[in-house]
């Protein structure tokens, strides 16, 4: 223990002397330096961004849905339109507003049938009629189906009733009495609902049909049941539907459900449809992050945009576990789970993919093994002289030149034609393919080591709740005393997934003095996490509760600057572009000839 | 679901009734969920004389959802597996509508073997054959029409002249590889039973 507390001691003045040199961390050194520690952790307000954070918003449904409404009512005021009809269109379009307005100045009726706000008749406008046969014609597929049962519809006649009775009800075409054609169904107290193009179905049938589309397919873009016919239903339609009061309370219940997990389908479809915007990937959450910042592809090689929305711990889960109440945190620039600072998305992504192929096994028998001259088996030589004897064939051979060992005479244990011919050349290419594979393989210790670690964490937490248990009982200290043991597995959690990822960074970066400085950094954030794991794990005893309470306080405001400072100095050099990789990173230059 | 009940008995008693389609809707068992449709195939094509039969489940969400069909006889079209008799037809996925019912739905079927889709394939082997040799595909057609659906079988030639020319070449209209097929003959089984 008392070691540790020296090494802390150097690492402190160390830091000082680190810290002139980091730009943009200087604000911060003041508040360490008057830190006081029994005030416990300086916790910087949520406001604040630190350099190598961007500007994001969370937004609730709610927020999204009022982003909807106010394209909707641009739309309205612009087109004279009604709201559904707005939303129509703009959901037709992807929300894409202005090649909306464009295409609507250009053919307004062509782009109202294509949205299915109304059907290509005369009745909508005298435009429509021109736009008449080419759609009719382009929209279905060239099925013999739909030639076979479209026979009818190919005739002029819009007369929705007509329709009607083609899809084959084979009840009298007269729809008095009304028969529902779906149901059949012909009771006279049926409630009778349709759309702008008078194909009437009973509202139960609708309610069934809504609800199939919604809940079974996740489709917000809800079509007329008869066959053939293109008119979407409006918002105010489907709310109708849903909405409308019901004898069964069950069925109500499941009908409110329904609409609002429609109303959550546009949502989405509005976020899918927005680079700004990114649907929480968290199980069951709702909420919506907007990053303008990292829409674009080109601005993922300078920034890393980890976002939360915000909410915290997933639906059924324990809220006492730490898993329980984690942070919803993504990555708005790749499908990456939580954070992956310091590193690129690019970056990351390549790290990741060489993890996962197999090609480092290979590489791995490549460089560890040979294969026996005649019988081929591959065999790993793990000691003992040069004079092999296969296990399988028997053959004797020699380890060095893969000879015959009956050629090598006396000469026993050496082998004299050792540097002769081309037998040199393969070693080299062996030794060269060697050393690639133990650099990935430090990279990749070093990198698994810290992921194993951050997932102790969430033992280590366990523990230490214990622990702060032990000591709320065992000394005079109260609850929010003892919280400094939560701050610091929290910090070193984290701290060990930035040291996981700069090791995925260094593998790739070039040879350099930039290369040695971030490698300085990572070493002193390394040496100081290693510190404060091992002081929470060490044995809590009644007496040296204040000191332990003080170290551990210590050494987490110290970790959590040198992780500050790898973050922001990795961060600002992205911008500066200061970074140069040894392998092509998608987005940035090609890397140098002599350093490949 | 009452109505789902309702519709479809209504729609078994309909098919009942209408003499003229030549479409004909049985239970298979006691539930009327499960149903085998059958029609005859269309004059003007290979499946002329023929006799299909459709295997027809109807999923719970029925009619919001579309009916599940696939063929029970063998047919050799580039829409419908030959192994499976799957079928591949927009309105039995996303063009459904739920105002199609069991009878129109097989109308379709029947007009799908008059006009085949060999861009969309179900069966890839056969659209190659049905575009590369339109004939040859014809004449395995009719075969598969005379074996599997009771079809007349080629119109020119005697029964009689068939069976015996159907040894020469009963591989190759089979839509098989003779190298498949003797592969199995090596493994000890009868020739007229692998073709099978």
């Amino acid at each position: 223990m008392s070691s540790d507390y020296e090494i802390s001691d150097d690492d402190e003045s160390y830091y000082y002397d680190d810290e002139d040199m980091m730009d943009g961390t200087q604000d911060d050194e003041e508040d360490i330096d008057m830190a006081d520690f029994g005030d416990d952790f300086r916790v910087a307000p949520k406001s604040k961004r630190k350099s190598y954070e961007l500007d994001y918003d969370s937004l609730t449904q709610k927020a999204v849905e009022q982003l909807m409404e106010s394209d909707v009512d641009y739309i309205c005021g612009i087109f004279g339109v009604e709201t559904s009809t707005a939303a129509l269109l703009l959901r037709h379009m992807s929300w894409n507003k202005e090649r909306l307005i464009e295409l609507y100045m250009d053919n307004p009726s062509k782009i109202l049938v294509a949205a299915g706000v109304t059907v290509e008749e005369p009745s909508a406008q005298g435009a429509a009629i021109r736009s008449h046969s080419s759609t009719s014609s382009g929209r279905r597929p060239t099925r013999s189906a739909s030639k076979l049962l479209g026979m009818g519809s190919g005739s002029k006649s819009p007369k929705p009733t007509h329709n009607l009775a083609l899809t084959k009800a084979p009840k009298p075409p007269k729809p008095i009495p009304f028969v529902c054609p779906i149901c059949y169904d012909d009771s006279p107290d049926l409630r009778q609902l349709s759309l702008d193009c008078e194909h009437c179905f009973c509202s139960g049938c609708w309610t069934a049909y809504v609800g199939s589309k919604i809940n079974d397919e996740a489709e917000h873009d809800i079509r007329c049941m008869a066959e053939g016919c293109t008119l979407a239903t409006p918002d105010t339609f489907v709310r109708a539907i849903l909405m409308s009061p019901t004898v069964d309370h069950e069925e109500q219940a499941a009908n409110a459900a329904t609409w609002a997990r429609f109303q959550e389908l546009l949502v989405r479809h509005f976020v899918a449809s927005n680079p700004n915007l990114k649907y929480c990937p968290y199980p069951s959450c709702t909420n919506t992050v907007s990053c303008p910042s990292a829409s674009s592809k080109a601005s993922l090689t300078t920034i890393v945009p980890v976002v939360s929305c915000g909410a915290r711990g997933i639906a059924g889960s324990s809220q006492g576990s730490s898993l329980g109440s984690k942070e919803h945190k993504f990555c708005f620039g790749c499908a990456i789970e939580s954070d992956h600072r310091p590193v690129v998305c690019g970056v990351a992504k390549l790290w990741l993919k060489k993890c996962r192929d197999d090609s480092e096994t290979a590489n791995w028998i490549k460089s560890n093994t040979k294969e026996c001259p005649k019988c081929m088996s591959t065999i790993e030589k793990n000691g003992g002289c040069n004079h092999m004897t296969c296990k399988k064939c028997k053959h004797d051979f020699c380890w060095v030149c893969m000879g015959p060992w009956s050629e090598h005479g006396t000469s026993w244990y050496s082998c004299n034609r050792y540097d002769e011919k081309g037998g040199s050349d393969a070693r080299d290419a062996q030794s060269r393919s060697r050393a690639s594979l133990e650099r990935y393989l430090h990279y990749y210790n070093r990198w698994a080591n810290h992921e194993q670690s951050a997932k102790l964490s969430v033992e280590l937490y366990a523990k230490t709740e214990k622990k702060m248990e032990d000591m709320q009982i065992t000394s005079s200290l109260t609850w929010i005393e003892v919280q400094f043991m939560k701050k610091a597995v929290e910090e070193v959690e984290k701290c060990r997934t930035t040291l996981k990822w700069t090791y995925a960074m260094a593998y790739y970066l070039a040879k350099g003095n930039e290369k040695e400085l971030f490698e300085d950094n990572q070493r002193d954030l390394e040496r100081a996490v290693e510190d404060l794991s091992e002081l929470l794990e060490s044995p809590i005893e009644a007496e040296n509760i204040p000191t332990m309470r003080q170290q551990v306080t210590d050494k987490t405001v110290y970790v959590q600057n040198r992780n500050e400072i790898v973050l922001a100095d990795t961060a600002a050099g992205f911008v500066e572009g200061r970074w140069k990789w040894d392998v092509q990173v998608e987005g940035f230059d090609a890397p140098e000839g002599p350093d490949y | 679901m009452d109505a789902r009940l309702r519709r479809v008995n209504k729609e078994i008693a309909d098919c009942k009734n209408d003499k003229t389609s030549n479409i004909k809707i049985e239970l298979i068992d006691e539930s009327p969920f499960h149903l085998k449709g059958s029609f005859p195939g269309p004059e003007g094509t290979p499946y002329e004389g023929g006799h299909f039969e459709v295997d027809i489940v109807i999923p719970d969400s029925y009619p919001f959802q579309p009916v599940k069909m696939k063929f029970i006889t063998k047919v050799y079209h580039p829409n419908v597996s030959s192994a499976s008799g799957a079928i591949c037809l927009d309105i039995l996925k996303d063009a459904w509508s739920p105002v199609l019912t069991l009878k129109s739905t097989l109308i379709s079927l029947q007009s799908l073997l008059c006009s085949p889709e060999p861009n969309d394939p179900q069966d890839a082997e056969v659209a190659k054959h049905y575009t590369t040799s339109k004939n040859s595909f014809d004449d395995t057609a009719i075969y598969w029409t005379q074996i599997y659906a009771g079809g007349p079988g080629p119109k020119k030639k005697g029964k009689a002249s068939v069976v015996q020319e159907s040894s020469r070449d009963e591989i190759a209209i089979a839509g098989l590889e003779r190298a498949h097929v003797e592969q199995f003959e090596a493994l000890g089984f009868e020739k007229s039973k692998v073709v099978r």
